[in-house]
């Protein structure tokens, strides 16, 4: 940070001045005629001393003297209307002396001041962030926040539906700020708690419920009051405690663990699960009935390979976020954002931002450059997808035995018709799958 | 062109300059209201304060092209 006596008698030009040097970050005060300038010189020791060359009791340059005799001479940039005046400066000053020529820019302020002369790049178009949380602009995207939209303005219940990572709460919390209702958001992991504690999370208990409960609590339901209750992994949630929140959904009051006393409540519920509609019907993790009720409006939020094309706006924002958090100056080349946008990210958004920030804690922090590590890894990656894009740096052979592998789960483990589908002898598969130490010998 | 000419010339170029000095750092002004470095009111003022400089310096201009203009028809 530096001290900065700005001498101008144009008030209303060193007050914007004024605005822009604090703003990056130093302070400043201000003279109009040579004489205040003198008096702040007296008062205050300054690190820089912008001067305009022409005042109304006389030339900056008259205050040279002055400056020259402080114990700890500031540097002086002079301020000019005049091109012409350049020259003349120089002759008058010598070479040391910077000058600006109005009409002055923010970057030239900076420049004198931080003794660098770097040129900005032009600033990168702002990305729009959908309910001030969401990014992309991908068809499917636009059909969300068409469904949003929608049924933010109702008070129906909303089920979630969406792979790991594809930003489930955030779209919860869309919901919310686009109903602009005024209770609270508030938001609860229903996976991350014990089969006894989840009651009292829920629907709250009175002191003396049971042992430790050494006060009153409020449950999720009652905090959200007026709001947005978030129930994440509504899945994960222990069958038989379901019935209890069958109750609350069905007559909208909750009975805290321990308690004898209905309490009337009233929030929107957005639950989540990332289970396929299909495996919520076959697996009996959830009731029907408490389905039905929470899934009044279901929506299935897409995976990151079905709007590849937000790749590039995600790694735009995350990098910029993490810039601002760090004070580094990254930016993504074409390529690398091709490269991005060449994986599947089974992890998704989350493990896309992640990935994002690896790599940038990985790079130079003194370069913009970023760079990313030669292969895009999860260990996830292989479990989720079955196809997944074929990717330089493999070797034949892993990629032979993943399709190998993929092509027999898909007949269910016929290896005649795998062999067909491969078109390989059925005697070349066994001879693979020897190799893979998959088969015993008499099979 | 005499030198007194000149010189009153001069004097008007000062005078429009002023207004378009003032313009120019408002508009770094708006510039960082759009980013969020400054409130966003601010915005509004430094914009209605560029339409009143450059109101000015049109102005200056106008009497600058009249007052050359009288010395002409002398």
């Amino acid at each position: 940070m530096l001290t900065v006596l700005l001498v101008d008698d144009d008030a209303e030009f060193t007050e914007v001045a004024c605005t822009i040097i604090e703003f990056l970050g130093h302070e400043v005060l201000t003279a109009g005629t040579l004489e205040e300038a003198r008096d702040w010189l007296k008062k205050e020791t300054f690190d820089h001393v912008l001067l305009d060359f022409m005042l109304p009791d006389g030339s900056g340059a008259h205050l040279f003297n002055e400056l020259d005799a402080l114990p700890k001479r500031p540097r002086v940039t002079l301020i000019t209307g005049h091109p012409s005046v350049k020259s003349v400066i120089k002759g008058l000053c010598g070479p040391t002396v910077d000058y600006l020529v109005k009409p002055i820019q923010r970057e030239e302020i900076e420049a004198v001041l931080s003794q660098k002369k770097k040129s900005k790049e032009p600033e990168e178009a702002k990305i729009e962030k959908h309910f001030d949380l969401l990014i992309g602009e991908s068809p499917v995207m636009k059909d969300l926040y068409k469904l949003i939209a929608r049924v933010s303005k109702t008070s129906a219940n909303v089920m979630l539906l969406g792979e790991s990572g594809v930003g489930k709460e955030v779209v919860a919390a869309a919901i919310h700020r686009a109903s602009e209702s005024e209770g609270p958001y508030i938001a609860t992991n229903c996976g991350a708690f014990s089969k006894e504690l989840i009651g009292s999370e829920l629907f709250g208990h009175e002191k003396g419920a049971f042992t430790g409960a050494v006060g009153r609590k409020e449950g999720v339901f009652e905090q959200a009051e007026g709001g947005t209750l978030f129930l994440d992994e509504i899945t994960e949630m222990p069958i038989d405690m379901q019935p209890n929140l069958l109750r609350v959904l069905e007559n909208k009051v909750v009975l805290r663990v321990g308690g004898t006393k209905s309490i009337p409540v009233n929030c929107r519920v957005v639950s989540a699960t990332n289970r396929t509609m299909e495996e919520i019907a076959q697996s009996k993790v959830l009731r029907e009935d408490i389905y039905f009720r929470l899934a009044v409006f279901p929506i299935t939020i897409p995976p990151l390979r079905e709007r590849k094309e937000d790749i590039p706006l995600l790694a735009k924002t995350f990098i910029a976020e993490f810039n601002k958090d760090n004070g580094s100056i990254y930016r993504w080349e074409d390529s690398q954002l091709e490269t991005l946008q060449a994986y599947d990210w089974p992890g998704n958004v989350r493990e896309l931002r992640h990935f994002v920030h690896r790599a940038a804690i990985m790079s130079d922090p003194e370069k913009s450059e970023i760079e990313l590590p030669k292969t895009i890894e999860s260990p996830f990656a292989q479990k989720q997808s079955t196809t997944p894009a074929l990717q330089a740096g493999r070797t034949i052979e892993d990629v032979e035995k993943e399709l190998i592998y993929a092509t027999l789960e898909k007949v269910n483990g016929n290896k005649t018709t795998a062999a067909e589908m491969l078109g390989i002898s059925t005697k070349t598969l066994y001879n693979r799958l020897h190799a893979y130490g998959d088969l015993s010998k008499d099979e | 062109m005499t030198s007194e000419e000149f010189s009153k010339l001069s004097v008007f170029v000062h005078d429009a300059r002023k207004p378009l000095n003032r313009i120019s750092m408002q508009a770094e002004l708006v510039k960082m209201a759009l980013n969020g470095d400054v409130a966003p009111e601010k915005a509004i003022a430094a914009l209605d304060k560029i339409i009143s400089s450059a109101k000015d310096c049109s102005h200056t201009l106008t009497e600058m092209t009249s007052d050359l203009g009288d010395n002409i028809a002398d």
